[in-house]
C-alpha cells in the first residue's frame, strides 16, 4: 500500500449527495445518492464515461454547480466538521481556494489571458492572505518553481498565451497550491495534454502528494491514469457509483459489470488483446432513467429483476469492495 | 508496388505578417515523409499535437497543396492530378474525421449524407441509390429506418458509423482515418474499432490510420510510422516497434502511456522527458529530437540521420538506436532524463 495514503486520517466525507438540474426536457439527474470519503494522502480516482456525472459531482464540493438550473437536491459534503452544503457562502468561501483547491482540463480557459501567469498565482494570497505585491510575486516565483517551471523568475511576468500547454497545467497547479490546500480536486486534468506531458504532471501530482501528504480526487475517464496513481476508485454509471474498491481489486477482479465491459473494452499497449469486447448500446438519458439499474439495457448478465428493482452498493462477495449488482456471483 | 507510396512529401505553412503581408517564416509541418501503405493493410502513423500527422493526412488528399514531394496511389500520382482525373481518381481515397459532430453536414438526412458521393460520382440513382444507401448502413450497423434522421438525433458512436458509411459509399481502396475514435467514450471506441476491422476484413480496404493514442494503433495496426516535429523517426511492423523500439523517442512515447493495470505500472521502468517539442518554425538543425534527447552530441547537430535499418528487422533515424534496456540505463546515467523506476522510490 501507498505509504503517504493514512487510512485514519478522515479528510473529506461525502453522504448521499444528489444533483439536478431541471431543463425544458424535463429534470436531468446528473448525480443521484454518491457517497465515498477521502483520506489524508490518498487518490481517489472518480471513473467514469461522459455524463456519468462524476465532473458535477465535485463541482457540487465546489460550489460549481449553477443554480437555476442546477440544485444540491440532497447529501452533504463533510469537511473540518463543517457542511459545505447548507454552510453560509461566506463559511465556504474561507475554505475553497484555500483548504480545498481544483485543477480543470483546460489550463487555457481556465486562466485569464489580460494578466501575467504570475500575478494570477498570487492573488489569492494578496485578496485572502493579504500579502503585498512584492510579497506575493515573490510566493509566486517559489511556487512556480515548485511546480518545475523553468526561469520561474522571468516567467513569472510572461502571459498565458506565452506557456505551451504542459505550462499551462503547471501554473494552475501552482495557483492551486498557493495556499497549501489540504484537498486537492484534478478534474481531467491530463486529458487536453499529450502523453508524454500527462506523464511529467502525473509525476507531479505524486511528488506534491508526497510532500504534502494532501488528498487528491482525480477525475478521470482514462484507466491507464487511474492504474498508475490511484489508491481507490470509484466507478460512476447513469449518476450513481456502481463500484468501490481499492485499485488493486478494482483491476484484478472488476465485480460489476460494466467496469468488467470497460476493462475489456480498452486496447492495451503491451500486449495483444485478440478482438476488443465492446459494451453494446450507449449511456442512458439522465433524464429518463431505467426504473432497474441503469446498466440494465447494456449489460449482458440482465435478469427481470434488474429492470424492475434499482440495485444498492453491497459488499462484493469475493474480495473488499461495494458493487451494485443484484447478479453478483450469479454469472 | 504498393497501393500508396509517399515520398519525399513536403509541406511548409507560410506566416505572412507587416505592412505588405509578405511572408515572414514558414511552419515546417511535414519536412520529408515517405512511407507505403499495402493494400488491405493498416499503417498507423502517431506522433503527438503538431508532429504533422494530420498534416501528412491532409496533404495526400490534397486538402492542403503540397510544397514538394509525390503520392502515388494505385501508381498515379495524386499531387500531378487535376480536374476531371482528380475528381475520379478521389473515389479510391477517402477520409473519415475525428469529430463526427463537425464533419456531419447538420441539415441532411443520413440518406442524403450517405448517398451524396454516389449522386456526384453518377453511380446511382433512383431506387438503386436507396438500396445501396440501405446496404451502406445496414454494413455499418445503422438501423435502415433511422436513414430520414438527421445527425443531432444519433449518439457519437453512431455519428461516427454514419461518417464510415459515406466513405464506404465509393467503393474506395484507401480510407485516410484521421483521429477516428478519439473523440468517442471508451466502451463506444471499441465498437467503432471492431467495426473498421470487419469492414477491412470483407473489403480488403488499406487504411492510412492517424492517432495519438498509441494501444489503439496497436490493436488496429500492420505496420506503424512514429513522427516528431515533421518527420518519421521510426517505422516498421507493429511488434517490431512496440516490443523493440530503438529510438529514443519513441522508448519515451511508449513509456508515457499508463498501462491500465496498476501492477504493471509498479514494476515498469519509465522514461519521463524534460521540456516542450521546439518550435516548428525554427527546428533544431541535424536530428530533431536531439534538444530533448539524452544522447545528443554533435553528430545529432549537424548531420540528419536518415531513416535506415542497422540490422535490427526495422528503420530508425537516430544515430545511436539501442534497445529499451540499455537507453533506460544511459538514461538513468545522464540524468537529463528521469526515469521513473518506482522500486526504487521511497515514500
Amino acid at each position: 500500500m501507498n505509504p503517504r495514503f493514512d487510512p485514519d486520517l478522515l479528510l473529506m466525507e461525502v453522504n448521499g449527495l444528489t444533483v439536478e438540474f431541471d431543463t425544458p426536457d424535463g429534470t436531468v439527474h446528473a448525480v443521484t445518492d454518491v457517497s465515498y470519503r477521502l483520506h489524508r494522502g490518498e487518490t481517489l480516482a472518480i471513473l467514469g464515461e461522459s455524463g456519468s456525472g462524476k465532473s458535477v459531482s465535485v463541482q457540487a464540493i465546489m460550489g460549481l454547480v449553477p443554480s437555476p438550473p442546477g440544485r444540491i437536491a440532497a447529501g452533504s459534503v463533510m469537511f473540518q466538521g463543517l457542511d459545505l452544503v447548507s454552510a453560509s457562502r461566506t463559511e465556504v468561501n474561507k475554505l475553497l481556494g484555500s483548504e480545498i483547491a481544483m485543477i480543470f482540463q483546460d489550463p487555457l480557459s481556465s486562466l485569464n489571458p489580460v494578466f501575467p501567469v504570475g500575478w494570477q498565482i498570487g492573488e489569492a494570497l494578496r485578496v485572502k492572505d493579504g500579502l503585498s505585491r512584492a510579497d506575493a510575486r515573490a510566493r509566486a516565483v517559489d511556487l512556480m518553481d515548485r511546480v518545475h517551471i523553468p526561469n520561474a523568475r522571468k516567467r513569472v511576468r510572461d502571459y498565458p498565451h506565452e506557456f505551451s500547454g504542459g505550462m499551462r497545467q503547471r501554473a494552475m497547479i501552482a495557483m492551486a497550491l498557493a495556499q497549501d490546500p489540504k484537498v486537492l480536486i484534478a478534474d481531467e486534468p491530463t486529458t487536453a495534454l499529450d502523453v508524454t506531458v500527462q506523464a511529467q504532471i502525473m509525476d507531479l501530482l505524486d511528488e506534491i502528494q508526497r510532500e504534502s501528504k494532501m488528498g487528491l480526487i482525480l477525475i478521470t475517464h482514462d484507466l491507464g491514469v487511474v492504474a498508475s496513481v490511484a489508491d481507490s476508485v470509484l466507478v460512476m454509471y447513469g449518476g450513481r457509483i456502481i463500484e468501490r474498491a481499492s485499485a488493486d481489486d478494482f483491476y484484478a477482479k472488476p465485480a460489476h459489470p460494466y467496469s468488467q465491459g470497460l476493462l475489456a473494452s480498452v486496447p492495451r499497449l503491451l500486449s495483444d488483446m485478440g478482438r476488443l469486447q465492446p459494451i453494446d448500446g450507449a449511456p442512458p438519458s439522465l433524464i429518463h432513467l431505467p426504473p432497474g439499474c441503469s446498466f440494465g439495457p447494456r449489460c449482458p448478465h440482465v435478469a427481470q429483476e434488474c429492470l424492475t428493482d434499482r440495485p444498492h452498493l453491497v459488499e462484493v462477495p469475493t474480495r473488499p469492495g461495494l458493487a451494485a449488482c443484484k447478479r453478483m456471483g450469479k454469472f | 508496388m504498393s497501393l500508396l507510396e509517399v515520398r519525399d512529401l513536403v509541406k511548409e505553412f507560410p506566416l505572412r505578417g507587416g505592412i505588405f503581408n509578405l511572408t515572414q517564416n514558414k511552419v515546417q509541418a511535414v519536412s520529408g515523409v515517405s512511407f507505403d501503405v499495402e493494400a488491405g493493410q493498416t499503417h498507423g502513423l502517431v506522433g503527438e499535437s503538431g508532429c504533422g500527422k494530420s498534416t501528412v493526412a491532409r496533404t495526400i488528399l490534397r486538402l492542403h497543396k503540397a510544397t514538394s514531394g509525390s503520392v502515388f496511389l494505385d501508381g498515379r500520382d495524386l499531387l500531378a492530378l487535376s480536374g476531371r482525373e482528380l475528381r475520379e481518381a478521389r473515389a479510391d481515397l477517402q477520409i473519415i474525421f475525428q469529430d463526427p459532430f463537425a464533419s456531419l453536414n447538420p441539415r441532411m438526412t443520413v440518406r442524403d449524407i450517405v448517398g451524396e458521393p454516389l449522386i456526384i460520382h453518377k453511380r446511382a440513382s433512383g431506387d438503386e441509390l436507396r438500396t445501396r444507401v440501405d446496404e451502406l448502413l445496414d454494413q455499418v450497423g445503422l438501423d435502415t429506418g433511422f436513414a430520414n434522421r438527421y445527425p443531432h438525433q444519433f449518439s457519437g458512436g453512431q455519428r461516427q458509423r454514419i461518417g464510415i458509411a459515406r466513405a464506404l459509399a465509393l467503393d474506395p481502396k484507401l480510407i485516410v482515418c484521421d483521429e477516428p475514435v478519439s473523440a468517442l467514450d471508451v466502451s463506444i471506441q471499441a465498437q467503432v474499432i471492431n467495426l473498421l476491422k470487419d469492414i477491412q476484413k470483407e473489403r480488403g480496404l488499406a487504411f492510412l490510420f492517424i492517432a495519438h493514442d498509441l494501444a489503439v494503433v496497436r490493436h488496429i495496426s500492420d505496420v506503424v510510422s512514429v513522427m516528431y516535429l515533421g518527420r518519421i523517426v521510426e517505422t516498421g511492423p507493429i511488434h517490431e516497434i512496440y516490443d523493440n523500439a530503438q529510438h529514443p523517442y519513441t522508448q519515451a512515447l511508449l513509456s508515457a502511456v499508463p498501462e491500465p493495470d496498476p501492477q504493471t505500472e509498479r514494476t515498469r521502468k519509465r522514461l519521463v522527458l524534460t521540456g516542450d517539442v521546439p518550435d516548428p518554425i525554427d527546428p533544431p538543425s541535424g536530428c530533431r529530437f536531439r534538444t530533448r534527447c539524452w544522447k545528443a552530441t554533435e553528430l545529432c547537430a549537424n548531420e540528419t540521420p536518415p531513416l535506415v535499418d542497422p540490422g535490427i528487422g526495422h528503420a530508425v533515424a537516430c544515430h545511436y538506436p539501442e534497445p529499451l534496456a540499455v537507453a533506460v540505463e544511459v538514461a538513468a546515467r545522464s540524468g537529463e532524463v528521469a526515469v521513473r523506476d518506482p522500486f526504487a522510490m521511497g515514500s
